[in-house]
């Protein structure tokens, strides 16, 4: 298991264009680069002028839930952290269904018409989107902290570059960023490399690894998002978001 | 690859992939799906006798394929990967009058137990109420199953045991267990 | 210093009387008790002086739990209370109840091994747990109500995720046969009025930190995989109760029941069970279905899914939905429960116009689980109901109520099988309204003697099933022989050991037993096929200490004694052998205490031992065999007046059973003549300090 930020691949075409800080569209870029990734702070040794780190890339694989196969037991979460943290816990799990095991993710609101085990019975697993662009928690990420992982592209918090200030929870809309205390360093889904513990250890089989595909409009939110995007961030948008 | 040895693969993949649907296969009906496959070329299709040597091939060369056979002799295949030699040896009897007395002497004697009569309704055994009944009705005229006996529990419920490894007296108060006891004493 | 593996790291000491509120080190107090039941019986032993009754403010009761609850390794969701039991008969000596659910784990998240709760609140509280910090807060608005609307409450107030163990109006009444309650259907009995006596409404418990996996994190998945891929079904039954593809053998009492055709059918879409080949993980909670095997095949169709604990994959509890009771009943469609707590509300009639495994029996199941679980009456493994079915129909409870209280119960009802009878049992014993409620309420030793029937006449009785002290035979001779025998006499209520009987039952053939046995106990004689039991030998006791010794174990270290040890299983490439060192792996690798399987066995040797001194020093007496250690008489009797050891009779022999007993002392490193542990035991084991205090009181050998 790793989720170090790995070297990103960036084509020299793509280098060019962004030395050249020439307007191109995203569809253009993307013709262009056939590349993933937009722009990185390895750059500086490139004597580039850093530009803040907009994920593009879709991630290509994802899990995806069954709620009528959850029985409640919780292996999910403690196979995500125990197997990669090496400690047991639902609250740093990056799979979550502890938060809805007894009433639902409506929580006491339901009353007992509501789901989970004192509703009826379902219980719902909250699980990363591996959003495509704008990525929330990326992009709210002062420290451009959260990168695209191949093979499995997913969006991984890199340890190194992380400093707990956990704007990045408070901008994904379903809350599925978590906090490690013990390291003061966010973390989330990285799809364990390409083979996720928790479906492994679903002992229902109500977890599968699939390919992904956009889940953001179907998935309903948990939050209003209260994150600050730092503005050199939000300038970047203009980039390719111009009228 | 050789002909020879092109059947032969053909062959072990058919017969585990039936197994893995919890079917035995026999000979004829590989050689009609290696027909319909067109692994065989059609001068080959008429030679029985070939094929069927390429089958006991296949199945010593295996380490998992199985040959099994009923009363009738006929041999049948299967995949130990799949099927479990127990399992293949009641698909194997399905058809036979003796499966009831079979497993009601299997079961009295190494576990030891009665069995209940509703448990051949189920899968693999599927019969019916009537055609359970008809066979104990056949068993109980014939000399070779006067070891099937029944005992009824205090809730009603048959169980059918041989006599050649359980008395009465057990069979009854292990029937009793079974279906009373184990859930009084959960 | 660096968080330990495994334990949380502190003790919770919570005073009511004086509102105080400590901690202490779980390791630098208690390693050597290791948590559950050990921490238990430790602060019973060295607080809770001799001669306290159960209700008194100087009854403690500790909610423990060990150093595997809140890990990923399998079955790790109890949580041991222990405290004087309010029913022991006939007098109050320690015991434990066990309860499931998620409470364990939330409270090794919230950073406690154990909660001790001490004294008596002058008004009714309830305990709040947050990462750390406990809160003694007011509990009046709760009081009174059930154990749903006061965990519904508490969850308002602690957030969703909070684990809440509460007692219903029977456990505020002081009924000695109340349960608590968490995770909707996880029940300790015997514990509500403990709580009660206390004004102890309920715990709330929420956490958010970790357990610390102390060992390499690859070797714990590896052996957390390991142990997963020797599970069975529920009770560790090892091989399906109907013919397999995968298997070679099948058992009709397993209660691995999955099978093509049979489904979860209130789940949206209906789910297959299906064949359930042992080596597909992912479908290891497909297994069970203990709604289906206890209450019938029509179960299935009411199916939703199963529940349980966490970290468990077997889901032994099933989440039922039977429409038709909201209309009739007035009760929810849905309900949960396992084992004897879905059974309830059936077993208290003797006929239903269906049959036992009818309709209506599933509707008095469900009847039963709203009630009982909500104002938190115990049920004593079924005893309540079968004292209740005796008396009726011998005519004691007509002559003892007297007519006016008679008359207000519908005994047509009840004779007929209708389930709404319940309804006028179940609220009344929890509110000790009446002379019928109050007796039931109890106990059963408490109830025969206030209604002048001799114990004897219970322990003639099989059908009544009952054992000594107030409560019934908990897998005997019927499941274990001499085996079973031994183990229903060591505890002070019925004993709570599935160690043998998960074994005996697991569906295996005898010979493959056998040969397990052999591995484990020393020789195939160790067990016998059942109902045909076969003299006493040393292998017999040797599976009788070690069947013991892991049922402490497991309450110590929070694994399901209910699911293990997990000596056989259902992998034919493993000859079906299981691993018994599993406790021992996990533990050492958790907690980074290396500790082989006989190491570990020494702690567990030492945690019962403790319970035995315990029950010696507040019984007053060392003569263990004579007083304590008894069976009831239709142990060794048979209804068809069939003798002892010949085929078809657990009929047990006297003179067997007393070489059973020594034998058993002897392993154990017991004075046979009393029965009682002596001095040398006592050092080896570490508990000098406790020979020491029973040697003044004059209770040694």
């Amino acid at each position: 298991m790793s989720h170090e930020k790995e070297k990103p691949q960036i084509l020299p075409e793509t280098l060019n264009l962004i030395r050249s800080s020439s307007q191109f569209s995203r569809r253009e870029f993307l013709l262009i680069s056939g590349v993933m990734v937009v722009a990185v702070s390895g750059l500086e040794a490139w004597g580039a002028k850093e530009t803040p780190l907009i994920i593009m890339d879709q991630a290509k694989g994802l899990v995806i839930a069954d709620p009528t196969k959850c029985v409640g037991c919780r292996r999910c979460e403690l196979a995500c952290t125990e197997f990669n943290d090496g400690k047991a816990s639902p609250t740093v799990a990056r799979i979550k269904i502890s938060r809805n095991l007894n009433f639902g993710p409506k929580g006491l609101h339901a009353g007992q018409r509501g789901q989970g085990s004192w509703g009826n019975g379902l219980v719902i697993q909250n699980l990363c989107n591996q959003c495509p662009h704008p990525v929330p928690c990326a992009n709210a990420c002062p420290n451009d902290a959260i990168v695209v992982s191949p093979p499995t592209n997913a969006r991984v918090v890199d340890p190194d570059k992380c400093t707990g200030c956990k704007m990045c929870q408070r901008a994904c809309p379903w809350e599925m960023m978590s906090f490690d205390s013990d390291a003061n360093k966010a973390t989330k889904c990285f799809l364990c490399d390409g083979n996720p513990k928790c479906v492994e250890a679903c002992p229902a089989g109500a977890l599968s690894y699939t390919a992904w595909r956009d889940l953001t409009d179907k998935t309903p939110p948990r939050v209003i998002p209260t994150a600050v995007v730092s503005p050199e961030k939000a300038q970047t948008c203009i980039d390719c978001h111009k009228k | 690859m050789e002909q020879r040895e092109q059947i032969s693969l053909a062959m072990a993949q058919i017969i585990r992939a039936r197994s893995e649907t919890g079917q035995l296969v026999q000979f004829e009906e590989i050689w009609t799906e290696l027909t319909g496959q067109g692994v065989v070329k059609s001068e080959v299709a008429d030679q029985k006798s070939f094929l069927e040597s390429i089958l006991r091939e296949a199945v010593a060369g295996n380490e998992d394929l199985e040959e099994i056979s009923g009363k009738n002799g006929i041999p049948h295949y299967y995949s130990a990967l799949s099927l479990s030699e127990t399992y293949a040896g009641i698909l194997i009897r399905k058809e036979e009058s003796s499966l009831i007395a079979e497993i009601v002497r299997e079961n009295s004697a190494i576990y030891p137990r009665p069995v209940p009569l509703d448990f051949f309704k189920e899968s693999p055994f599927d019969l019916t109420q009537q055609e359970i009944l008809d066979c104990l009705g056949k068993m109980g005229e014939q000399g070779e199953y006067q070891d099937i006996a029944q005992t009824t529990t205090s809730i009603g419920t048959v169980f059918l045991y041989s006599n050649r490894h359980l008395d009465p007296g057990y069979a009854s108060i292990l029937a009793e267990w079974f279906d009373v006891g184990q859930i009084n004493s959960p | 210093m660096a968080k330990p593996g495994g334990w949380a790291g502190k003790v919770l000491r919570v005073d009511l009387s004086t509102g105080r509120i400590s901690t202490e080190d779980t390791i630098e107090k208690y390693k050597d008790f290791l948590g559950g039941t050990g921490i238990g019986y430790r602060v019973i032993w060295d607080e809770v002086p001799t001669g306290t009754k159960p209700f008194d403010p100087a009854n403690k009761v500790v909610f423990g739990v060990g150093p595997l609850a809140g890990t990923g390794a399998p079955c790790n969701g109890r949580t041991a209370v222990t405290t004087l039991w309010p029913t022991c008969w006939p007098k109050p000596l320690v015991a434990s109840g066990h309860m499931g659910g998620h409470f364990a784990a939330e409270l090794k998240y919230a950073g406690y091994d154990a909660i001790i709760v001490e004294g008596r609140a002058d008004r009714p509280v309830w305990l709040q747990i947050e990462d750390g910090k406990a809160e003694i807060k007011d509990a009046r608005h709760l009081w009174g109500q059930g154990i749903r609307r006061t965990t519904v409450e508490i969850n308002q107030q602690m957030g969703p995720e909070a684990s809440v163990a509460a007692i219903g109006q029977a456990g505020e009444n002081l009924v000695p046969m109340s349960v608590v309650i968490n995770s909707y259907s996880h029940s300790a009995g015997g514990i509500g009025g403990v709580m009660g006596s206390k004004n102890l409404k309920a715990i709330g418990v929420r956490g958010t930190g970790s357990v610390r996996i102390a060992g390499n994190k690859e070797e714990w998945e590896r052996v957390v995989k390991l142990h997963l891929s020797l599970l069975g079904a529920n009770n560790q039954h090892v091989v399906p109760n109907s013919p397999q593809p995968w298997a070679e053998y099948y058992s009709a009492g397993s209660r691995w029941v999955a099978s093509t055709g049979r489904q979860w059918g209130a789940a949206e879409p209906n789910i297959e069970t299906g064949a359930c080949n042992p080596r597909d993980l992912n479908k290891i909670a497909y297994r069970t279905n203990n709604a289906a095997f206890f209450l019938g095949d029509s179960a299935w169709k009411y199916t939703v899914r199963g529940n349980g604990c966490t970290s468990c994959p077997i889901r032994c509890h099933t989440v039922l939905k039977v429409p038709k009771v909201s209309s009739k009943y007035g009760i929810p469609a849905m309900g949960q429960n396992t084992c004897a707590g879905l059974m309830l509300g059936r077993g208290f009639f003797k006929t239903f116009p269906d049959g036992p495994k009818g309709e209506t029996a599933i509707e008095a199941c469900m009847v039963g689980i709203h009630l009982a679980d909500d104002v938190g009456v115990w049920e004593n493994y079924g005893q309540m109901q079968r004292d209740f079915q005796e008396l009726y129909y011998n005519g004691t409870i007509k002559n003892k109520i007297g007519e006016n209280e008679f008359r207000s119960y519908s005994w047509d009802k009840y004779e007929k099988g209708d389930p709404t009878f319940l309804f006028e049992l179940l609220p009344r014993i929890a509110a000790k309204e009446g002379e019928l409620a109050t007796a039931l309420g109890m106990g059963t030793g408490y109830l025969l003697e206030r209604w002048s029937i001799p114990e004897q006449e219970w322990q003639k009785d099989q059908k009544v099933a009952y054992w000594k002290m107030g409560h019934p035979k908990h897998h005997a001779n019927e499941d274990a022989g001499q085996c079973g025998v031994i183990i229903n006499t060591q505890y002070n209520r019925d004993a709570q050991c599935h160690s043998h009987a998960n074994f005996t039952r697991n569906g295996l053939p005898i010979q493959v037993q056998k040969r397990l046995a052999a591995d484990i106990w020393g020789s195939s004689d160790a067990v016998d096929a059942i109902a045909a039991y076969t003299p006493m030998n040393i292998y017999k006791a040797k599976m009788a200490k070690w069947s013991l010794l892991r049922k402490e174990l497991h309450d110590s270290l929070s694994l399901c004694n209910w699911m293990g040890p997990w000596i056989a299983s259902p992998l034919k490439e493993r000859n079906y052998r299981g691993d018994d060192s599993i406790e021992s792996l996990l533990y050492s690798l958790a907690t980074g205490d290396k500790k082989s399987r006989e190491e570990l066995d020494t702690v567990a040797e030492r945690i019962f031992l403790l319970h035995r001194a315990l029950t010696i020093r507040d019984m007053g007496t060392k003569e263990m065999r004579a007083d304590h250690d008894t069976m009831p008489d239709w142990v060794f009797t048979d209804p068809a007046g069939k003798d002892a050891f010949t085929q078809g009779t657990n009929r047990m022999d006297k003179e067997d059973i007393k070489l059973a007993m020594d034998m058993y002392y002897e392993e154990m490193g017991w004075d046979k003549q009393t029965g009682a542990p002596t001095p040398s035991t006592y050092k080896k084991l570490g508990l000098g300090d406790v020979a020491d205090e029973l040697d003044k009181r004059g209770l040694l050998p």
